[in-house]
Parts: structure tokens; sequence; C-alpha cells
């Protein structure tokens, strides 16, 4: 026998990622809710709120372009907990058991999910922000700000997506599936998601105000609204906030990932 | 059946181990035993025995409240991944994606086990052959038959060449056919020198397959030995000589009790007699009565069952009892 005891990250990272794919190309319509939900949300949104760009201080005269972000990480973030649901499923069928008695290194049990479903969430981003450019949204950030809101997409949604795990190997059953979603609709409800900081009022003011999403959504509006600056004001507090965030629930996941079996 | 050990450590050891759950309830309850190496080892035990949650503990997903078991000559606790390089498992139900192909999710099992893509692809065309799966290998999972399932369960447990191949209950939902075909893929694999601890509730798995039979119940192993030391635990065969019509019974009586002691409440046209020997003690038996002229319509010798020595150790009996007849049961010679 080999001395190795866990088998090489790479290959089993890939194997993770391509089962994961195949929950998208096989199941028919598995995409659809996740698509089509935050473009829906992305016309209906803009459509009610448009006036709001009329208030002084709004940064920028179309509500869509400012939108825009915010539909990006929403579709990022379900495709993010989704993965949440589908361990929580695994662990119900007894499939994460076969995992489990691999030896393959424990934060691989995680990363596949994430790798998974960070693939999965370029679908519904890209969809809304095409759409949203077709419709109107400004490019103000050009090829930097688009790359910069791929990464707050991506960045959000392996945030989304380790929440969600580690509801699944805390509650292992699918019903904690509308937690995982929550946590997700909270933390974008809870930031400068409808408008800015300034024109917020009351608690909800000093909630967006440390609640990492709102940097997370600056990161993106780089894309639509603020363009790059040259001092990465907006860029780095974003990038800070997913990297603190994503400390934080993939140590959560790792620990559940260790209580498993105790 | 059983393969010459050639380890010093047998395949697996396990001593004081506990399992309780909330509320101080002991799943298992100080389990002592032992498998040698390319033995079948039949753990049996009625539902709630305690043989999935020792199973869980020896395959690294539950952690022991107490004891220490090995595997393969590693700690379950204190080097779990190493008892996972070595062990094969196919739990109780055949969890598998239904979503992917058998072929698929063989060259996954090959990937999980560190196997190069290669190495992967004509070891999950091996084993698709083994299971006679190959012609289904391109289907999707949740197009299988139950026992197909069963059948690439056990193939995606043998991948990366197990040396202990933990079976939890295979056979449960099977039908008879799927079940003999995954009988003979136990003993093939177990001919090929593969350790293997077999959980069953059904006595006739445990009879067919296992080398030793061990019987938990309540949490702890109550007895343990090859299927026939247990069964010449409980008691002697009996040969059962059903006289022709007419015959004289005090006469096959006394002509049978030359043979072997007599056994008492037997119906009119019936003598029995102890048959230590078992069937060997059938044509004795033929040529007494035949010198003593005495007309027979039928003999059988009844050997006790698992089910009897489970009833013996727990006062209680198996599913599945009523279909476990020892082979020499149904032995029955006319004359």
């Amino acid at each position: 026998m080999s001395s190795r005891t866990n088998s090489p990250a790479g290959p089993v990272a890939w194997a993770f990622w391509m089962r994961s794919l195949g929950e998208v190309t096989r199941v028919r319509g598995a995409l659809i809710g996740t698509s089509i939900a935050p473009l829906i949300f992305l016309l209906g949104t803009s459509g009610q709120f448009g006036k709001l760009v009329g208030l002084p201080g709004f940064p920028t005269d179309s509500y869509l372009s400012w939108i825009v972000p915010l539909c990006c990480l929403q579709g990022a973030g379900f495709a993010g907990a989704a993965a949440g649901a589908n361990l929580a499923r695994d662990i119900e069928q007894g499939w994460f058991d076969r995992l489990l008695v691999a030896p393959v290194a424990r934060p691989l049990l995680v990363l596949g999910p994430v790798l998974g479903a960070i693939t999965r969430s370029m679908i519904p981003v890209t969809l809304v922000l095409v759409v949203g450019v077709l419709i109107g949204a400004d490019v103000t950030g050009g090829v930097g700000g688009i790359v910069a809101l791929y990464a707050a997409s991506a960045g959000f949604c392996t945030v989304a997506a380790l929440w969600g795990i580690a509801m699944a190997v805390h509650f292992r059953t699918q019903q904690a599936g509308p937690l995982m979603q929550m946590g997700v609709f909270l933390g974008v409800f809870l930031s400068t998601a409808y408008t800015p900081q300034p024109l917020l009022k009351g608690w909800l003011e000093d909630v967006a105000r440390i609640n990492p999403v709102s940097h997370v959504l600056e990161l993106g509006r780089q894309a639509t609204v603020s363009g790059i600056d040259a001092s990465l004001a907006h860029t780095w507090p974003g990038l800070a906030s997913l990297a603190g965030m994503g400390l934080v629930f993939g140590a959560l996941a790792l620990f559940g990932l260790r209580r498993m079996g105790r | 059946m059983a393969r010459t050990s050639t380890s010093s450590h047998p395949a697996v050891a396990v001593r004081g181990l506990e399992r309780a759950f909330k509320g101080g309830i002991k799943a298992v309850d100080g389990l002592d035993l032992e498998v040698r190496e390319g033995e079948i080892y039949g753990f049996l035990g009625p539902n709630g025995a305690g043989k999935t949650t020792t199973v869980r503990m020896l395959v690294t997903l539950l952690r022991p409240t107490a004891g220490q078991a090995l595997v393969a000559g590693h700690d379950v606790v204190t080097e779990a991944d190493a008892v996972r390089r070595n062990i094969g498992v196919a739990l109780q139900e055949a969890a598998i994606d239904p979503l992917m192909t058998g072929r698929e999710l063989l060259r996954m099992q090959g990937a999980l086990h560190g196997m190069r893509g290669g190495e992967a692809r004509r070891r999950s065309e091996d084993l698709l052959e083994r299971v006679g799966l190959t012609d289904a290998g391109d289907r999707r999972v949740g197009q299988y038959s139950g026992g197909m399932r069963r059948r690439l369960d056990l193939a995606m447990a043998l991948v990366h060449r197990p040396k202990v191949l933990f079976l939890d209950e295979p056979t449960t939902g099977l039908d008879p056919t799927s079940r003999n075909a995954l009988w003979r893929e136990v003993r093939g694999l177990n001919a090929d020198g593969t350790t293997v601890f077999l959980t069953t509730q059904y006595l006739e798995e445990a009879e067919q397959l296992a080398d030793r039979v061990g019987i938990i119940a309540g949490g702890s192993l109550v007895a343990e030995g090859t299927p026939g030391e247990l069964k010449a635990r409980v008691g002697e065969p009996t040969l059962n000589v059903h006289l022709a019509e007419g015959a004289d019974v005090p006469a096959a009586r006394e002509a049978l009790a030359a043979v072997g002691p007599l056994v008492e409440n037997q119906d009119g046209g019936c003598v029995a007699i102890r048959a230590a020997r078992g069937q060997a003690t059938v044509p004795v038996a033929v040529r007494v009565l035949d010198d003593a002229g005495i007309a027979v319509e039928s003999l059988e010798v009844v050997s006790p069952t698992l089910d009897d020595v489970f009833a013996a150790v727990t006062g209680s009996t198996l599913e599945g009892a009523a279909q476990s007849r020892d082979p020499d049961a149904s032995a029955e010679a006319v004359a």
C-alpha cells in the first residue's frame, strides 16, 4: 500500500465538480428557476423603483444600472445556497456516506460542491448582465468593471455555498433548505441593495453599514455604476468582505463536517 | 472457504466497543470480536441489535464512545484515513446518484481512491463485466433495477481492491435470482482473498456465505463460531424414520436403538434417533431396518438451524427463519 493516506486533491475535486455539473445538464429545467428569478427581479424592480434615482445623492441616473449587480449577486447567491440543499439531499440519501468513507481530504468534500455552484452561478449572472445591458444598463466600468462584477458574484456564490453547506452538515436534512435561502435573502436585503447607504434611514442604515454584503455590492457596482477607481476604494473592501465571510462560513462548514459521526 | 492468513494482524479486531447515543442509550455495548484475514464473517442479528451501528463505527462513519476497533491493522479513530484506504463499503441502502451512469460512478469512485484516468477506466470496465453490467454501463442508474443497483454498489466498493469488504445487509429487498447472483459474487471475491464482513438478518444468507458467524443482540455478541459449531451447541441432528403402513414399530425401535439413542415423543409411524454423524447415519439405519425386515417409507436427517441457535441464545427468532433450513434437513432418502 502507498504511504500516503489521502487521494490526490486535483482529480478528486475534478470528479466532484463534474458530478455537480451533471446535475445541471441532466435535470431538465434545473437552471430555469435560478436563471429566470433574478431576471424577473431585474425587470420588476427596475420598473417599480426606477424613479428613486431622482433622489438627491443617488449615484447614478439609471436605476437599471444600480440594480443589475444586485440581481447578479442574487442569482449567484441562490445558486450557492442550492449547493447546500443538494448536499443535504446527498446526506439524506446516503450518497454522502460513500464520500465520507473514501480516503479524501475533508475540505475537498466542501470544495467540490462550491466549485460546482460557482460554475452554475455564471449562467444567471451572465444572463442578467446581458439582458440588463441590452435594455439600457450602463457599463461604466468597462472590462475591468465586468471582471469585478464576476468576481463579486463568484465570491458571493462561494460564501452562500459555504453557508448552505454549513447548514446542511449541521441539520443533515433538506428541510433546512429555506434556512439556506433565507441567509442569502437577508444578507442581500439588509444591505445597500436598493438604495445607497446615505439614503437609508434608521436601523437599516446602521445594519447596511456593517453588513459585508454592502461592500460586495460596491465591488460589483464598479461594472455599471462607479467604474474602477484608481484608488481601488470600491474594490478592496468587497474582496476583504468576501474573504472574511468565506473564512467564517468555511470554518463553520468544516467544523460541522468534523462533527458528523460524533 | 476461508483462506489462510498471511498477515500478523486480524482483518478486524474489536475490543470493548461501545456507542452510546443521546439519553445514554447504548446501541453497541462492550462488543468484542475478531475477523481473520480471508474469511467471510457473518454478523447476524435482528433489526435494532446494533449491527449497522457497529459497521458504521468500523468504516469510520461513527466514532465509538468507548473501546477500540482496528481494521486492516489501523485504528478506526486515530488512523481513519488509513482504514478508508483499505476498506470497501456497501451500506444498507445502495446510495447511488441516479443521474450518473454506472460507468461514470465507477470512474468517479476510482478518482476518489487516487486512481489515474486510464487505470480507473480499465478497472471500471473489469468491474462492470464482473458484475454483469457492461451493457448497462452507459445507462443512468435511476433506470437500474434493485438488483442492478446492488451489483453496481458492490462493484463501487471494489474499485480500489480493498482488503476488507463491509457489506451491510446486501440482499435486503432483492428477489431470489438477484440474491443468488450477489452471493456468487461475494464467494468469488472471498476466493480472491478479500475478507468480507457481512451483516445480515437472514439466516440463510449467513449459512450460505459465512465461515464464521457472530450473533449480536442488545448491542453485545451473544454467540460466535462456525455455523456447524453453533448448531452443535444446540444439539445433534435427528434421523426421522417414517415407517411404511403396517410396519412393526416396536421392532423398528429396537433395531434403530442399536444405531443411536432413541428420541421419544414421536408419531406412531415415525421412529427418531439422535444422528451424531448426520447423513452418514442413513445407510447404517437402512441396513439394520432391512435386516430386521421392516419396510420404510422415508428417512430424513434434521439438523438444528441457526434460528434454533438464535432462539437458544436470545430467546427470539429472526426474520426469514422459516425459509432457512439446514442443507441436511432437505436431504430426504426414500427407502
